[in-house]
């Protein structure tokens, strides 16, 4: 059993490092390129949305910057292993190893990106000096949930997507409209009380706000919104785990 | 009626003995859903159950340390299924499958490499693909880079490798691995003249030590030569089950 979940674990490292390193082959910027990318991001829809908003948001593009980081975490992830399985047929028919290190390397070569960016996002926020008086805390909550979302629904979504491919045009849809339902741009307080209840189905709602709480002066979520979310997420981690262990003995089947 | 059992797959550690059973299949049935596409959700939904067919039917087959099994049989009479099943790579609909230590395949020995990594980033990432753990490799790396004579390449990234170079690469892989049962397809050769004679060199050197081989070919002859066992497979299920000489006259007889 030990043995077992050090191979596991093992695998899971090399795997992660294969990611990284066919990501960033024979680039110059390497990976400089995920700051890149959401920093654009901000400074485009900052500058768009500062037109039509009617009450400021603090640190407007701290706040932005930090939902962005953990949306694209998110984001990229699912896309990527939705379709893994599939796209990795060949180790598949190969030998018998744990098939979800295939999904897991994945969101864990995003995660390595996440870390390095947020040690860059400190920079403005020490200037700025926004850290929240439970910021750690804050932080940690915030890892865990979008830790065990990301992981839970891509197993989900990767699993299905063995049999039913439609599962990653899906998911690409979903996640174009599931930006405009998480409070990344907006917040939260300028949604009507009475459509509430649709954020607190979101699981990121409570996720993204713990984020812009810690680093950028927003208040956290509230009590509700946090359980909500949080039983939510582990109803969804557990059925991910669940099909992935029930499917993934017959993805040879169907690759 | 029938009693369905449930699928179940065992797995144990070597077996230190000699005599003692290595493989045990019980009323093993593999069935494939026919699709003549990749299904859709809507389909499913639409259609319900699909029809299916029986690759393997209720085989019963006990394998002992050391046996040098040969299957013969038509194309599309369950062999490559069989091997996928030992292997663990598909599991069963129904029946046991019991196996204990280290199973290899020497069937496409490329997959699993990625192109954008160097030979030896490619040996720890086949390796534990295979089931090897880390110091194990780490321990056998210089015996795996002579055998598959890559050279000073071992640094460079294997999409610069010929092809053949791959192949051999793959081949050392797996014969490093100290397996306790190895699964071989028919395409015994690999790469130029020369590897061909120090893999079928070491293929032999297999079949010589008390290692269970279980190989699925045309090539009568070998099996008749080098195999202690036949297995005649015929629609899915064992037809006959004996010495390779009297297995394979009555099969060439049947024809």
């Amino acid at each position: 059993m030990l043995a077992k979940s050090r191979h596991f674990i093992d695998l899971l490292f090399v795997m992660t490092e294969k990611e990284l390193r066919a990501r960033y082959k024979n680039t110059f910027f390497g990976f400089l390129w995920i700051v890149v990318n959401p920093l654009l991001q901000m400074l485009v829809i900052g500058f768009i949305f500062r037109l039509f908003i009617k009450e400021p948001i603090q640190n407007y593009y701290l706040y932005l910057f930090a939902g962005l980081l953990i949306w694209n975490f998110f984001s990229i992830s699912l896309t990527k292993a939705t379709p893994s399985i599939v796209n990795e047929r060949s180790l598949i028919k190969k030998a018998k190893f744990p098939r979800a290190v295939i999904p897991l390397s994945i969101i864990l070569s995003n995660f390595v990106h996440l870390l390095l960016a947020f040690l860059l996002l400190f920079i403005p926020v020490l200037i700025l000096g926004t850290l929240a008086k439970f910021w750690l805390l804050e932080l940690l909550l915030g890892f865990i949930l979008i830790i065990t979302f990301t992981v839970g629904l891509s197993l989900l979504t990767s699993a299905l997507n063995v049999r039913f491919r439609d599962i990653n045009f899906f998911v690409q849809a979903a996640l174009i409209l599931w930006f405009y339902a998480t409070p990344i741009v907006y917040s939260i307080f300028v949604v009507p009380r009475n459509l509430i209840w649709l954020w607190r189905i979101n699981p990121l709602t409570s996720t993204v706000q713990l984020f812009q709480s810690s680093l950028a002066g927003a208040p956290p979520p509230g009590p509700a919104m946090f359980i909500s979310n949080s039983i939510l997420i582990f109803f969804v981690t557990a059925l991910g785990v669940l099909m992935f262990i029930k499917e993934s003995n017959n993805f040879d089947d169907w690759v | 009626m029938m009693e369905y059992k449930k699928s179940k797959r065992v797995t144990r550690f070597a077996a230190k003995n000699q005599n003692s059973t290595v493989i045990t299949l019980t009323e093993v049935t593999k069935s494939y859903t026919i699709h003549h596409e990749k299904p859709t959700l809507v389909e499913h939904l639409i259609n319900g159950r699909n029809e299916s067919f029986n690759a393997l039917e209720d085989i019963n087959l006990e394998i002992k340390k050391g046996e040098k099994i040969g299957i013969i049989g038509p194309n599309g009479s369950g062999k490559t299924t069989l091997l996928k099943i030992i292997a663990g790579i598909t599991s069963p609909t129904m029946g046991i499958v019991k196996t204990s230590g280290m199973i290899v395949s020497l069937i496409d020995l490329e997959a699993g490499f990625h192109p954008d990594l160097t030979g030896e980033q490619n040996i720890y990432l086949n390796g534990m693909l295979l089931g090897m753990g880390k110091k194990e490799i780490s321990g056998r790396i210089k015996k795996i880079i002579n055998f598959a004579d890559i050279g000073r390449f071992i640094d460079a990234p294997l999409f610069t490798y010929s092809e053949g170079m791959k192949l051999r690469l793959g081949f050392s892989v797996v014969v490093h691995s100290d397996p306790d049962i190895i699964l071989l397809d028919e395409n015994l050769g690999v790469g130029d003249e020369e590897f061909r004679k120090k893999s079928f060199n070491k293929i032999q050197e297999f079949f010589r030590k008390g290692i269970s081989i279980i190989i699925v070919s045309h090539y009568l002859d070998f099996i008749k030569k080098y195999c202690n066992r036949a297995i005649w497979l015929d629609n899915g299920v064992i037809k006959r089950d004996g010495k390779p000489i009297n297995i394979i006259g009555q099969y060439l007889r049947s024809q």
